[in-house]
Parts: C-alpha cells; structure tokens; sequence
C-alpha cells in the first residue's frame, strides 16, 4: 500500500508529493491538471516500464519537467554550473511484514527514514561524461536524452528487474481494445497475474498440443504433397508445421469471450467492466493496487452506475484504489472524503469530512461538487434567480464577470448548505454564500453553521428581516417600486411583489438584461466584495 | 566450502527451493546492513562498490574509514559499519526478521570482529540462527588487521560460543567424526591442540586402505624419491617457509575446504619443535597447522631431520 507518492522532475511535476488514503483515492482537477500523469508516474515507478516498454527506448525531452529545464537553462547561461535536471519518482510503501525486502532508507526524505519503497530515476549517465560536456557547450531546452541512464531500485538500494512479486498492480485505462489482437497490454497483464503459474503452465501446455496436432493432422496432407515439390535448394523436403517459438504463446491468441463475443468486439462499457472486475478479483488476497482511469468514459449512465457498484463490492481491505475522474457522479457515489485534488504541482486532500456528510452526497450523486471543488472561489446562491441578480451586481461593482474572475455562482437548488459549506471547508475553498432570511433574523441563521464561517475565506450575507424575505421584496426595498416597474415593464395594475415572486428567473433576466441601473440589496454587494478579496 | 558447492548440494539435498539464498558473508552485509541503511550514518551517501583489498588510513575516521572518495566501501571495515548501522535503526533488525526465518552460517569460524558482535544480536533476534564451522581452523579471518574481538579470534572463537551456550543463546553439538581422514591422521591432528581447548578427540570413519596409509616423518634426503612414489599434495606455510625444498607446494591457507589422498607437509620452525619436543603451537599457527594436516585422506608426511622425541614412524625408502 502506497503511504506517500514523491514526484520530481517528471513532466509537469516539479516537486510533487501526495499522501494516498488507505483505500479510496479520487484524482479530481481540471483538464492538464497532471490526473493522467501521476497514475503514469506511478505505474512507472511499480513496473519499471511504461506500457510494457523499456523506459529508456521511451524516453524522450519531453518527459522533464519544463520549468526545471528553463531554471538550469537560465543558470548555466548565468555562468553557473547547475546539475542536469533529473528525474525521480519514489512510492513510499506501508511498513508492512511482507514489504520488508523493500525496505530502506535510500530515499529522499529527511531526516533518514527507513520504510518499504521502490524509486525510479532517469540521470545523466556518467559514463558519457564527454558528450555530456560536449552538450554543455551548447545547450538547450531539448535535453540530451541519449546520454541518460535509468534505475529502478527498492528502498533499500536493490536494483529491480521485475516487479516484486508482493506489489500487484492492475491499471484499467479508459482505452478500449480495438486490435486485431484483441488483448491490449494492460489486460494482458491483468490476465496473467489473474492466473496462477500452474493455471498458465497447463494453458501453454495445452495450446502447445493443440499446436502439434494441427501439424499432425491437417497439414499433414499438405505435407505429403509439399514434400514432392522438391522447392528447396539443397533438395531438403519442406513441410508446414504451427509455429512453436515462443512468439506465438496462448498469450496472444487467447482472449476473454462476453456472452460468446470476443472481448475486443464487446462495448465498450463491457470491455471496462471486464477489466475491473479480473484486476480487483484475484485468487491471493495480496496487497495490491488497482488504477483506473476516468472510468466514466465510454460508458452510459447506467452502465457507470454498475461499473461503481462492482468496484464498491470487489474493493477488498487490502486494496488501495486511484480512480481519476471527470464526473461528479463518480465522485460523488465513491465518495468525496476520498478526494484529492490536483491543480498542476499542487494537490489538496479533503480533511476531516463528516461521513454522514459523505453519505448525503452519496444518495445525490447528481450534483455538481465537482465544479464547487475544481471552482477558483464559490459563490453560492440559492437559486437561479439570486444567481443571475448577483452576477449583474458582480460586474457592477468590479467591472468584470464572475466567471472572468475566477469566481463560480453555484445554485445550491434545495441543497443543504451546511453540507456545502461543509466541503468548502474541507476543501480549502474561498466562498461567500447568500440566502434568504424568510422571515427569520440573520443572527439565529447563522448559528447552525458559524463553525464553517472565518470572515476571511468564507462566510454568510443574508438581507435584513425587515427589508423582505427573500430577494425579491430586498430588491425593492433597494431600487424603489417605480424604478423596477419601469425595468421589468410592469403596469401599476399587477402587484410588484406578487409578479417577481411567480416569474423569478424570467424576471431576474429582465432585470440582468436592462441598461438601467440596479441598486444591490446591501448584503449582495458585500458578498460580492467579500468574494473578490477572499 | 564455496558458495557454488554449497547451491549444488543444496539443489541435489534440499530440491530447487527458491526461497533458499546462497551468499557469502559480505554480500550479506552489503545487501541487508549497508546498502539500504548507510543514510543512518552518512545521510547524503550512498554504496556505490565494494573494495575488497583497499584499507583506509590508519587514523580515518567518519566517512573515509568506511569508504573511499567513489562511496566503495572498504571489506576489512564492513563488519564494523554493518553493526553500527544496526546500531543505529531498529528498522534493520525488523526487516531481517521478516525476510528470513532461518540462517545457516557456514565455517563460522571465520567471522573476525564486529562480527561477533553481529552475529550476538542475530542469536538474540527472532532468526533462527544455526552454524557450523570448526574452530580448529580459523586461519580466514574476515578482518585479518581489524583489532576488535582479537581476543576471540582464531580458536579462541570456541570460548566465544561457550559463554553464550552458558547464557542460554545458543546450544553447542560438537561433530566429532571425519569421513575423511584416516584414524592415524586424526589421532594426529588431536594432538595439535593441547587439552586445555577442551576440544573433543575425532573419530574416524575412512577405513580405506592402500599401500601407504598413516603419519610419517620423513628426512629431507628422501623427500624426491618419496615425492615421485607417492606424488603427494605438498603443502608449507607460505612463499617464505621451505626455500630449502623445490616443490609444487601450495600454502595452508590456501587448501582450506580441500582433500588429497597424500599430503606432505614443509614444516615451520615451530612446528619442528612442537614435533621434536611437543612445544604447543600459539593458536593461530596451530590452526594453520590443522587445516593442512586434515586435508589428507591416506597418508601424511612431514619433513624433518631431527625427530627429537617424536614417536611417529620415519619413513626410508625400502633398500631393495
């Protein structure tokens, strides 16, 4: 099990760490916020290979982190002597029995620190220490990548050749298996680690025989005419045989059939599940680990939703989940406490989340939490109207929208905000929330969630009891009768109050729309001068 | 024994057992003490090689006393890096006991120094630690300068494990049969160290019998034609001792683990006169002097032209 993730150097990781949660681990962030990347640096640094290939064949400028680049760049042209930028991945393991083999303090932390782990480093390789300085001459962003040496070490300064058989890892990747072959190299390995050596020696052994009898019955007929043929040049008789070199092993000709259908024919919501289900469902109860990437893509609603629960049935104690994702629902059904979000270099982990908290999200899988997470700053209204009203008093005040300045309006629509409030918390996130006070005074509305509110980075705007209820009556109270009369078009027949309260959203456009002048009710126009500072 | 003999008698005894590993003692210090561990000590280094011959300076301390400037870390001071590593970490001793239920320590007596003090913690841990070695023949010491310990080197490594057999650590099983040498030759061999080592007498096993079995004295003049009849292995102490005789000899030091029907053996002054006049040998001569007697499987002839009182027969050619 995976205690702490160390990038260095790799791609945009400069110097990355994330602390993984025992079990469940949720990658959220926006597009290019490293979710592929770090479930690549850490099947990396499990396998010593990436995608079944030699790292160093792969090995390309591209994987060092540009900053890092640009740094060394900017220093040897400053006349100082820098060392070439390296890469390093280190996977900090739990110090369990099992792991002990692993285990040592050839890592980075400080002070010395002995626990089970496995690093991967790609450095200048010292014994090209004259093309290196030839290189130096001259150089430029596009490193030298011909001269780098790779290791992949345990902790205790082994050099790894395989993976250590106490760390199985399944990597279900949201590409679906499109080749003639029909097995792509994650399922590949899936299967193998899913079958025990003496299941796969019996199934070599088998296809073996299958082989020979080919040879000895179908083409033994051709081989009879073949063998008067005389084709060859020393008169040596030809025949054809299957092919028996280990290019041609059960590997690459066996494939999972669904319902009779060849797995690479299967959807592709079937290909996924069939994928989770062999990598979280082994015979040996190891420690293992079991990535998968964006498992929402290809698949329907429904499907997702089977595919979920099959991953909360089979998640065993002793398996450590990564899942990155785009999709609240996910989020929300695995569960928020198990996020982690990642903006470039950075990430933050949800802390201390209440579980009943969790479950209430859990049964509302439909809302949006991603976007309160992934939001710069959060504002949150309760409805469609406040909405629409409060980013015209956004622009207002600041000249720019909500939206330009980093700010998300989020309607709660029912949505308990002390739960809101709650993840903004744990999240770490700017908000300034708005509600109505609906007869009730702002201090007694407060109290249920003043535990939540700082007045730096969040807090609570509700309008006083005796400018109205609720945003309509403030409204007026703020801008006069007559003057929403004339911007909303409404004849002094019909009541005011009444008209706003029956068309809310319809009237807030009127209102947003207008180029007359709106006069924010007082607490909008704190929040939204809170929100822009927070 | 080297290691290649030990896995192919492991293999042919004990089947392919993969969970079975075969190292010698420095390996061992470098993969499971030094390699993961030396941050405890030198927190920026890491073990980059393994100087067999080189020595740091007499008066390095810190670093340099275990390495040199490439981070090759020194063999004469490896056991003392090792149990000071242990020293350092408890994480050291824990992983060993995960990965290793069992340790076999073959020729024992050879360990030298911080060794000891090693192998004192493992008898002490959760491993079961089993060894078998004869001190009789501690001549391989693993840190031939290192001054640590100097007082249980050589045979004296016996006293070593009977106060530990008396602290309760471990339990001694003398092995007292040879299969190897004949009676004659181990009766021998018993004498070489006096009965104050309290070492148990050797029984023999080998019953073969051919035309020239037994102990013999033998007078430099005869040594050629003995030598053409017999073609014994001839063995003497080092490059430096019997410059008067021109044979193929080999060293005793070098022969250890070996057998050859016939040993002669070129005598050194102290052995002369442990013959002559049963001087007792200080240990590590006698353990030098042991290794080679009991590397003969038949017959073994030593060279000396004084015999003193010496009761062994004298061996002359037979006049015809």
């Amino acid at each position: 099990m995976i205690t702490r993730i160390h990038i260095r150097g790799y791609r945009i990781y400069k110097d990355f760490n994330l602390l993984p949660n025992p079990k469940m681990n949720i990658l959220v962030g926006g597009n290019d916020a490293g979710k592929s990347t770090l479930m690549e640096a850490v099947s990396l640094a499990l396998n010593g290979r990436i995608g079944g290939r030699n790292v160093l064949e792969e090995l390309n400028p591209h994987w060092f982190n540009t900053e890092l680049v640009q740094e060394f760049l900017a220093q040897r042209a400053a006349g100082r002597k820098p060392a070439l930028p390296e890469i390093l991945i280190e996977l900090y393991l739990r110090d369990d029995d099992e792991l002990q083999v692993l285990c040592g303090a050839v890592n980075t932390a400080v002070p010395t620190h002995a626990c089970p782990g496995v690093f991967l480093r790609i450095y200048p390789n010292e014994e090209y220490q004259d093309m290196l300085d030839d290189w130096l001459k001259a150089p430029n962003a596009l490193l030298p990548v011909e001269y780098y040496a790779c290791e992949w070490r345990s902790f205790a300064d082994r050099e790894l050749t395989k993976r250590p058989r106490v760390l199985s890892v399944a990597t279900i990747d949201s590409r679906t298996v499109k080749s003639s072959a029909g097995v792509d190299y994650h399922l590949r390995q899936i299967l193998s680690d899913h079958l025990e050596t003496n299941e796969k020696a019996e199934i070599s052994l088998g296809f073996r025989t299958v082989k020979a009898s080919m040879t000895d019955g179908a083409l033994a007929t051709v081989n009879r005419r073949f063998s008067a043929l005389g084709a060859s040049l020393q008169a040596e008789p030809i025949a054809l045989a299957m092919d028996q070199t280990s290019r041609t092993s059960w590997e690459s000709v066996i494939t999972p059939h669904v319902d009779n259908v060849p797995f690479s024919m299967a959807g592709q919501g079937q290909q996924a599940a069939i994928k989770i289900s062999l990598a979280m469902k082994r015979h040996s109860a190891k420690a293992k680990i079991v990535m998968i990437e964006e498992p929402e893509n290809h698949l329907s609603h429904t499907s997702l939703s089977t595919l979920l629960e099959r991953v909360e049935k089979l998640a065993t104690d002793d398996q450590q989940l990564f899942v990155s994702t785009h999709s609240t629902y996910v989020l929300n059904r695995l569960g928020l406490n198990a996020l982690h979000l990642l903006s470039r270099n950075l990430v933050s982990k949800i802390t201390e989340l209440d579980p009943s908290t969790v479950r209430y999200f859990q049964r509302l899988p439909g809302y949006d939490t991603l976007r309160l997470v992934l939001a710069r700053k959060v504002v949150l209204v309760e409805g469609p109207s406040d909405e629409i009203i409060f980013e015209k008093v956004f622009y207002d005040l600041h000249g720019v929208t909500p939206m330009a300045a980093g700010v998300d309006v989020i309607s709660m629509r029912g949505l308990a905000l002390a739960r809101c409030l709650e993840l903004c918390a744990a999240v770490d996130k700017p908000v300034a929330v708005m509600r109505d006070n609906d007869g009730i005074e702002p201090a007694e509305l407060r109290v249920a969630v003043v535990k939540w509110l700082d007045g730096k980075k969040r807090e609570l705007f509700i309008g006083k009891v005796s400018d109205g209820h609720t945003l309509e009556p403030q409204l007026i109270k703020a801008n006069g009768e007559a003057h929403l009369r004339e911007v909303l078009g409404i004849t002094d027949k019909a009541d005011l109050v009444t008209w706003m309260t029956r068309a809310k959203t319809e009237g807030a456009l009127l209102i947003a729309e207008s180029n007359k002048a709106l006069k924010a009710p007082a607490y909008m126009r704190e929040a939204a001068g809170f929100i822009q500072n927070a | 024994m080297n290691q290649q003999e030990i896995r192919s008698r492991l293999a042919s005894q004990a089947g392919d057992s993969s969970t079975l590993e075969v190292m010698g003692w420095y390996t061992f210090l470098l993969r499971h003490f030094a390699q993961p561990f030396l941050r405890f000590k030198f927190p920026k280094d890491r073990v980059k090689g393994f100087d067999f011959e080189g020595r740091p300076f007499e008066r390095a301390v810190g670093r340099s006393r275990f390495m040199d400037s490439g981070n090759r870390l020194y063999a004469c001071e490896l056991g003392k890096l090792a149990f000071e590593l242990m020293e350092a970490t408890p994480a050291l001793l824990h992983r060993l006991e995960c990965i290793y239920d069992e340790i076999l320590i073959d020729e024992v007596q050879d360990l030298a120094g911080f060794d000891w003090e090693i192998l004192e913690v493992l008898l002490g841990s959760q491993i079961d630690v089993r060894m078998v070695g004869d001190v009789r023949q501690a001549v391989l010491s693993t840190n031939p300068r290192g001054k640590k310990n100097k007082k249980f080197s050589y045979a004296a490594s016996l006293e070593w494990f009977r106060d530990r057999e008396a602290d309760g650590l471990l339990t001694i099983a003398y092995a007292t049969i040879t299969y190897r040498c004949r009676s004659e030759i181990a009766a021998f061999s018993d004498t070489i160290f006096d009965a104050s080592w309290g070492f148990p007498g050797t029984t023999s096993e080998n019953f073969d019998e051919t035309e020239h079995d037994g102990v013999f004295l033998l007078h430099t003049q005869h040594v050629d034609e003995y030598v053409d009849r017999y073609r014994p292995q001839c063995l003497r102490h080092s490059v430096n001792s019997a410059k008067n005789l021109n044979l193929d000899f080999q060293n005793f030091k070098g022969v250890k683990g070996a057998t050859f029907d016939r040993v002669l053996i070129a005598p050194t002054a102290n052995i002369e006169s442990f013959i002559k006049k049963g001087t007792n040998l200080e240990a590590a001569a006698a353990a030098a002097f042991y290794v080679a007697v009991t590397r003969a499987r038949q017959s073994l002839a030593i060279v000396i032209d004084k015999v003193g009182m010496s009761t062994l027969p004298v061996w002359a050619p037979q006049v015809r």
